[in-house]
């Protein structure tokens, strides 16, 4: 007996439909594979995976938000660049521009701060998660070595952020900072200038903090996130007691 | 069809090329499954269309949620336009590089801001190739006594560190009046008093540490890699709190409740 056609059922049959979803609603096992297997930001995953892998208390979804707090912030991050000016001129005043006239501006600036701090903790808890659990060993070697490398990218994205908004704040933190830099041994002066591209933090570190911020960083972190995943995958997925 | 041809890595061979020597026979037809089929799941396995997914939409919605509610409600600071011809007092870093202010105000910038975070990233890479054995992975803290020794070393190195940060504000922060001893007694260069000697109190520590660990707990190399791991968690916690939370104008400690308001 045929149930009666729903208007779900016409939308999913529809040819304008299955030509960008190639599988039924996942209610049967086969599309569930399927849409796992099909889809590419969902092909991440694996079609099948360990009842001990989904519990939250386990990975408390620390990896996940770590990466999720990113991609929140890709998408602020790129709302406020239509409004920011990496000038030093015209920073604070651009930041004044989006806390007061630009729509949702301060919420989105807001969102940034604070997933910003967020990411710095969730990535650390991430990693003690993985330490305390023992899922760096044999054969997750290798990610955990791409996960320091993740932690430091994601403390140098932070720290490249708060010199933007131009106030008393970012500038002192940054001096702050930098002169640790550039108490390096042996090598502290030109680790200083590299960082500020001048004796004193202006315009050259502005514009080097803003490039290392909104492109190479992102790059870097989103390159060894793809290669922390597929290593997951590789390492047999995630790890579990014996 | 009872005949199979034996194929060539090409492909389908024409029938009047093959070698009637090599011609063999199927013998029998055997129902059955030939492969596991990707949906076939083991007892211990779940789809991770929706098991999974599920969890991670929740947890992601979750936390949007929280996020926006936060971001509604709190407004990131914004303080005045940078000026630098006045100096905040205190000025600080970022709050997660409070930890490294607050060690450069017991030695030198250089081995405290650069030389100890090196060697501390570099180490807490390294603990896979000195830890191979894969007994205790995936249990919380891999077992019992692991449990117990993250408890003992929270509690241990928690108040040693309070009691070291206390104890050199004390003493002007000479690294407890050692190195201020060295620099009169013997006029002592910089490098000696504010950049070995801490270092190798930090070493001493570490080696009274370990040895404490050994003699009460006897712990296999995983427990005392959780032991060492843990103590780095404290300190990175501990010097934290401390450089944002009690440090006022000249870098001298303070109550929270008495610190000027900055806010981070
Ligand atoms: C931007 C930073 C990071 C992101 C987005 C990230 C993401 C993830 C995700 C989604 C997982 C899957 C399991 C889970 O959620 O726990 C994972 C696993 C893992 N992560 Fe990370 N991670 C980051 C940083 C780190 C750091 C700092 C370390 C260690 C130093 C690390 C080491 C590992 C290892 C070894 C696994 C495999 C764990 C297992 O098999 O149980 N990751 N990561």
């Amino acid at each position: 007996m045929r149930r009666e056609q729903t208007l779900a059922d016409k939308i999913s049959g529809s040819a304008l439909w299955r030509s960008f979803v190639r599988h039924g609603y996942p209610d049967t096992q086969r599309n569930q594979a399927l849409i796992i297997a099909s889809n590419i930001f969902l092909h991440i995953h694996p079609v099948k995976i360990k009842r001990y892998a989904t519990k939250v208390t386990y990975t408390f979804c620390l990896g996940g938000l770590s990466f999720f707090m990113f991609l929140v912030l890709v998408g602020t991050g790129v709302l406020l660049m239509f409004y920011y000016i990496p000038s030093s001129d015209l920073a604070y005043q651009s930041m004044k521009d989006i806390e007061s006239s630009v729509t949702f501006g301060q919420l989105m600036r807001n969102m940034h701060r604070w997933s910003a701090q967020g990411m710095v903790i969730a990535v650390f808890l991430h990693m003690c998660r993985v330490f305390y659990t023992g899922s760096y060993k044999p054969p997750r070697e290798f990610n955990w070595v791409v996960g320091v490398l993740l932690l430091v990218v994601t403390f140098l994205l932070s720290f490249t952020g708060y010199l933007l908004p131009w106030d008393q704040l970012a500038l002192w933190a940054v001096t702050v900072g930098t002169e640790i830099g550039g108490a390096t041994p042996l090598i502290g002066s030109q680790v200083n200038m590299i960082l500020r591209g001048d004796f004193e933090i202006g315009q050259s570190a502005l514009i080097r903090f803003y490039t290392l911020h909104v492109l190479f960083l992102p790059l870097v972190a989103a390159t060894l996130m793809a290669v922390h995943f597929w290593r997951i995958r590789k390492d047999g997925g995630i790890s579990g007691p014996l | 069809m009872a005949d199979i041809a034996q194929q060539t890595p090409g492909g389908q061979v024409p029938s009047n090329t093959i070698d009637e020597a090599k011609r063999q026979r199927l013998l029998e037809l055997v129902r059955g499954r030939a492969m596991a089929r990707p949906t076939d799941l083991a007892e211990d396995e779940v789809m991770v269309w929706p098991s999974l997914v599920v969890v991670e939409a929740v947890a992601a919605t979750v936390f949007l949620l929280i996020l926006v509610v936060l971001s509604v409600l709190v407004n990131a600071p914004l303080t005045d336009h940078a000026n630098p011809n006045q100096t905040p007092n205190p000025s600080k870093a970022p709050w997660y590089f409070l930890n490294l202010q607050e060690l450069l105000l017991h030695m030198n910038a250089g081995i405290a801001g650069v030389v100890i975070p090196s060697i501390a990233l570099l180490a807490i890479a390294a603990i896979p190739y000195f830890d191979r054995s894969p007994l205790g992975v995936g249990i919380l803290g891999t077992s019992a006594k692991g449990r117990r020794i993250i408890g003992f070393t929270i509690v241990f190195v928690g108040l040693l560190l309070a009691i070291m940060i206390y104890a050199d504000e004390q003493t002007g922060r000479t690294q407890f009046g050692v190195g201020a001893w060295m620099r009169n007694q013997f006029d002592a260069p910089e490098i000696v008093y504010n950049q070995l000697l801490p270092l190798l109190m930090v070493a001493i520590l570490i080696g009274i540490f370990v040895a404490i660990v050994r003699g009460i707990f006897r712990p296999t190399r995983r427990e005392l890699i959780i032991a060492l791991f843990t103590a780095f968690v404290v300190s990175y916690v501990v010097l934290t709190v401390s450089g944002t939370s009690f440090r006022g104008p000249g870098q001298n400690l303070t109550w929270p409740w008495n610190l000027p308001l900055v806010r981070h």
